[in-house]
């Protein structure tokens, strides 16, 4: 007992003398040797969360685009082998009355074929001017709230609730505005030719037979996100007169509410609905497979990339410690000489670590979070097929803080240990 | 007291071999203030480390009153240090990013006692060797003589048993010198025990016992009147 309390009261006094040690030494060295330590420890701090969160965010965009422009938080569609959600008008009641849930937008959604040259036959060997895509009814007014539709017009005008016979194309069947249109894709087809203001002629393909109308080309919407780019929009209602069966079955519909309370909602909408009524996704179950390979593969390479930034921190850390603690090793050698423990000089070279870390750290969270994270929210990266965001949580970025403190404990340490460990004389005469 | 008998420091091995102290033998009792003296590689500086427990001798054993100090550990060593021993380098040897009174109060703090009454003891200690108005001041804003009164406020704010000072004039012009024996004066008349290595014969003469050291050995132990 008494050896117990010896040793703690030894350890809090190597700890007040250590604390002391270095709150001096921090006072009174070079401010310029500070700041640039603790620069490069917010350089480190940084390597380890924005180039890792960058990565993912590329990803990460995407997957919120998706849900922002297209899915909802949950997305319901027909169930495997189905052309339509069975009990649509129930399902939506009970969805519109749910009280976590902020918009509804209902959909029908049939698969098409846009005819782009309307009297003309091709040529011998002409492919005929035409391509296949879904065609979507949407409520224009839900369709805004749910995903501000009207913000990927990209040329022309929005549809209106007072006017028929008008269509919206995605830029990526035209190809006068496709991504794709410069490349020769066997069996992509795109429509030549038609622009603003041309007159297509779409045939729905139903069970209930096909259907042709003519349309006018409204406008061109263009989205980072396929099930926009690559869909046509007419009027829900108009979309409805023209289904032969089945018109108040829906076959999507977009759901927006709070993002983590998604995946109960899912589940209360399952036992309301029964599983083999409809397929009922979270957006991020939504997300197509390979997106999920690919943010996987990411989060690898960002992992790899903040382990190599990892052992450069600690390099330095270890290096910067060591210099610290050599150029003063005489002094080092005095302070034992006049009976300070080494335990306690040790424990002002951790310290002085630590300080750096958790300075460097703090700054860099701040960075992060006040400064990166809202920029790249406001200007994403344009990558070809997302805008990147950073994505930085505050768990993700208090891990990476504990690894980086962890890091700069051991590499505070050792060098700190190496010096302490030489001879009291040796150290003071310099030998 | 302490004492060390049949001492003998060898540096280096086989034929490169330098024996430094040569079974030397010698005891210093309490309230005694002894300069040792001696040409240049007599071996003072040498003795000073084995009798500070700074360095361990080849062979031969120092005893602190009644403790043997060879087998005490490096930690023991340490702790015996702070607790018993106070040390006045040549070189001053003060901690560049701490203030007068920071140098001073380290040890202090490192024996356990309260950062209010630490303070207090290191003003104090400060102000017995007139230090008093430079308490905040870095070292590198004194002067060499200021350092070393701060070096000796340092040694002995903790209240050692025995105050060691190796060639603690050595760097000082004649009036800082004078200022530094002084404060080892005023130490000796309070009961501080002291062994000081001097090449100056005028410093020499102020102690009560001259120690003349050569080649390693003790050629001369005078207990003398000081000359004050």
């Amino acid at each position: 007992m008494k050896t117990t309390l010896r040793i703690q009261k030894q350890l809090s006094q190597d700890l007040r003398v250590g604390w002391f040690l270095t709150i001096r030494q921090i006072q009174h060295s070079g401010k310029g040797t500070t700041g640039l330590i603790i620069f490069i420890m917010i350089l480190a701090f940084l390597n380890l969360v924005v180039v890792s969160g960058l990565l993912i965010g590329l990803i990460a965009g995407s997957f919120q685009q998706f849900r922002e422009s297209y899915s909802g938080e949950i997305i319901i569609t027909s169930a495997s082998g189905h052309n339509y959600i069975e009990n649509s008008s129930a399902l939506l009641h009970f969805l519109e009355n749910h009280p976590d849930i902020t918009a509804v937008s209902p959909r029908h959604t049939i698969t098409a074929q846009v005819l782009g040259t309307l009297n003309d036959n091709p040529k011998k060997n002409e492919r005929v001017n035409q391509v296949g895509a879904r065609i979507v009814g949407i409520d224009l007014e839900r369709e805004e709230i749910l995903t501000g539709f009207s913000r990927f017009l990209q040329y022309g005008k929005n549809l209106r609730e007072d006017e028929e016979g008008y269509i919206l194309i995605g830029a990526n069947l035209i190809k006068k505005y496709s991504a794709f249109a410069d490349v020769n894709i066997p069996g992509l087809d795109l429509l030549r030719d038609v622009d603003i203001g041309s007159r297509v002629r779409v045939t729905l393909l139903s069970d209930g037979g096909s259907i042709k109308k003519d349309f006018i080309i409204k406008g061109i919407i263009k989205s980072k996100v396929d099930e926009i780019s690559t869909r046509m929009f007419v009027l829900d209602k108009e979309l409805k007169r023209l289904i032969p069966v089945n018109k108040e079955q829906f076959q999507e519909m977009a759901v927006r509410t709070d993002y983590a309370s998604a995946p109960a909602l899912v589940q209360q909408i399952k036992e309301f609905m029964g599983s083999s009524e409809a397929l009922i996704q979270t957006s991020d179950e939504a997300i197509p497979s390979f997106l999920r390979d690919v943010e996987t593969t990411f989060g690898i390479l960002g992992n790899a990339l903040s382990s190599i930034a990892l052992v450069v921190a600690s390099i330095t850390i270890f290096i910067v410690i060591f210099i610290n603690a050599i150029t003063k090793r005489k002094f080092i050698g005095i302070m034992k000489g006049i009976g300070i423990s080494p335990r306690a000089i040790q424990f002002s070279y951790i310290f002085q670590a630590l300080f750096y870390g958790i300075t460097g750290s703090l700054i860099g969270l701040l960075v992060t979070f006040g400064l990166l994270r809202p920029y790249f929210a406001a200007h994403p990266i344009d990558f070809p097929f997302s805008d990147g965001i950073l994505v930085a949580t505050p768990s993700g970025a208090g891990i990476r803080v504990a690894v980086l403190l962890i890091v700069t404990l051991i590499a505070g340490y050792l060098p700190a240990k190496l010096i302490i460990r030489q001879n009291t004389l040796d150290s003071i005469l310099g030998r | 007291m302490i004492r060390a008998e049949q001492l003998m420091k060898t540096y280096g091995t086989g034929d490169l071999a330098v024996t430094v102290l040569k079974g030397l033998t010698l005891e210093i009792r309490d309230g005694e203030f002894v300069a040792i003296i001696g040409p240049s590689g007599a071996g003072k500086s040498t003795l000073l480390y084995q009798l500070s427990l700074l360095d361990e001798p080849t062979s031969g054993e120092v005893y602190l009153d009644t403790i043997k100090t060879s087998s005490l550990t490096q930690k023991e060593k340490t702790a015996v240090r702070l607790t018993k021993l106070g040390y006045v380098f040549q070189d001053y040897a003060l901690l560049p990013e701490l203030s007068a009174i920071d140098n001073v109060v380290l040890p202090i703090l490192m024996q356990g006692v309260p950062y209010t009454e630490a303070f207090a003891r290191a003003t104090r200690a400060l102000e017995r060797i007139q230090m008093g108005d430079k308490m905040l001041n870095l070292p590198s804003e004194l002067s060499g003589g200021q350092q070393q009164r701060v070096a000796i406020a340092r040694a002995v704010a903790h209240h050692p048993h025995i105050l060691f000072a190796d060639e603690p004039t050595a760097n000082l012009d004649s009036m800082n010198g004078r200022l530094v024996m002084d404060a080892f004066l005023d130490l000796h008349a309070q009961g501080q025990t002291i062994v000081m290595i001097t090449h100056e014969e005028e410093y020499a003469s102020k102690a009560h016992r001259v120690i003349t050291l050569k080649d390693g050995d003790i050629v001369s132990d005078i207990v003398q009147k000081p000359r004050l």
